[in-house]
């Protein structure tokens, strides 16, 4: 009792009430305060000497304060649970700025989200358009190939043909002019069906056989036919050639010769002989002009 | 304090009102003690509209820290005065304040004029708090100077050249007083 009145009239509760102590000295305060009614009963005596003291004393604040409190708290209930309660018009609220500042920033946003929407469809399409062309040009390009190879053959084609039609004319060229004697030999004892033609020009000298008109048997590959000229009763070597089927050229041009009585040819050894073996005479035709 | 359109509640109503959210707590606490914790607040920072700023920051804290207070370490109100009183510490201890002073004291004479005005208001309310009051002088310098002024104990009994242990003998007896005013109203 003794020592409760002492601390009691040490002025600390006065001090704690106000609060003027350290949080130590504040627990210490309260933990005394709920063991002893008597503390507990000055610290209250204290408070509401104070209480009456402040009251007494206070000033009044100006009238509408505590409209601009509740607006606050109003405002900060809105923006806690997104309540749509209309109170009075409030001076200054925070979240009603925060709405006026955001919503420029979404509405500036808004044709921006649009935009990026139409730019990736935009990419899609494009991307597809890519990969459509793209297919398109390898089937292109393989056209190209095709008919490049195509116009190849064509062309190979024509260049036959030329050469075709080339000797054609010389062909035609040669029964226009009268040095060209045309000379048709006729199939021997050994080979009857036999026949070719031999032009021979008498002022040029040339002489060329016309494959054309060649109906001979074809010739294996160690045998070559050899023309033949008769003249003056000997024969001259006028040259060799193959007969095959699937030979190109129309004219065969041979050696030159300046008279001759007759031609023959014969079935000779590859590259020719110096005198011919008449037993393979296959055709003979004896020259009439 | 008592107007017809003013609401009065009894602690345990407006403690448990307070701690449902309840904004006719707000409002009985304001009909109540506003003008008390104004009168703390102003007496600390000379300012009437900073005052009032800080007095709608007090009760906007009483609000959210409704859950801090416990009874079993003092009264309802004594907890919101202490709240009160540390903002209105904190504001004048602050950076920004002391600035604003400052420039204010370079600036304008307008400012001078007002201060001086706001001095001669204090000193009506100073001298009628000591009538209403009727504290002896030495007394009431002394309480006021820790319960009004912010100041605590020890700065002042720096600030009055007096020992910490008289200080607080004059605390007592100050309150002491009061105790007995009051008690002698309620009678």
């Amino acid at each position: 009792m003794e020592e409760t009145r002492a601390y009691i009239e040490s002025g600390i509760l006065e001090l704690y009430v106000m609060g003027q102590l350290s949080a130590h000295e504040m627990q210490e305060v309260a933990q005394r305060a709920a063991i002893s009614p008597e503390i507990r009963q000055e610290i209250e005596a204290i408070e509401l000497a104070l209480e009456h003291y402040a009251l007494k004393t206070g000033i009044e604040p100006r009238s509408d304060l505590f409209a601009a409190i509740e607006a606050s708290i109003n405002a900060e209930a809105k923006v806690n649970s997104i309540e749509t309660s209309n109170t009075a018009t409030l001076p200054a609220q925070e979240p009603v700025k925060e709405t006026s500042v955001t919503e420029p920033i979404r509405k500036s946003i808004r044709p921006l989200q649009y935009a990026l929407a139409a730019c990736v469809a935009l990419l899609i399409v494009s991307l597809i358009a890519l990969l459509n062309a793209h297919t398109k040009l390898e089937d292109a390009n393989e056209q190209i190939l095709s008919l490049r190879t195509e116009k190849d053959r064509y062309a190979s084609g024509m260049n036959v043909l030329k050469k075709t039609n080339s000797e054609l004319q010389t062909v035609a060229d040669m029964v226009d002019d009268p040095n060209w004697a045309i000379v048709q030999l006729a199939g021997t004892k050994t080979a009857p069906t036999a026949k070719m033609m031999v032009y021979w020009n008498r002022k040029s000298l040339n002489v060329v056989v016309d494959k054309s008109r060649l109906k001979l048997p074809e010739n294996n590959q160690s045998q070559q036919y050899q023309l033949w000229a008769i003249v003056a009763g000997k024969p001259v070597d006028l040259g060799v050639f193959d007969v095959k089927s699937d030979s190109t050229d129309m004219l065969i041009k041979m050696k030159e010769v300046s008279k001759a009585e007759a031609f023959a040819v014969t079935l000779e050894k590859r590259g020719g002989s110096v005198n011919p073996t008449m037993e393979n005479m296959v055709v003979f035709a004896g020259v009439s002009i | 304090m008592t107007t017809p359109n003013k609401i009065k509640l009894s602690e345990e109503a407006l403690v448990a009102a307070l701690r449902n959210r309840d904004i006719i707590a707000m409002k009985a606490l304001y009909d109540m003690y506003s003008g008390a914790l104004l009168g703390v607040i102003l007496r600390i920072t000379q300012h009437t509209e900073l005052a009032e700023d800080l007095l709608q920051e007090t009760f906007l804290k009483i609000w959210h820290a409704a859950d801090k207070y416990d009874a079993s370490k003092g009264r309802l109100f004594t907890w919101m005065i202490n709240i009160a009183r540390n903002l209105a510490i904190d504001k004048i201890r602050s950076k920004d304040y002391k600035n604003s002073e400052k420039n204010q004291d370079i600036e304008n004479n307008v400012a001078v004029v007002d201060n001086q005005k706001e001095q001669i208001i204090n000193i009506e309310v100073l001298g009628l708090r000591d009538l209403v009051t009727g504290l002896k002088p030495e007394l009431a310098s002394v309480l006021d100077m820790v319960y009004y002024k912010g100041f605590t104990h020890t700065e002042a009994a720096e600030e009055l050249n007096l020992p910490l242990g008289t200080v607080k003998t004059r605390i007592r007896m100050a309150i002491l007083e009061l105790r007995k005013q009051f008690n002698f109203g309620r009678n």
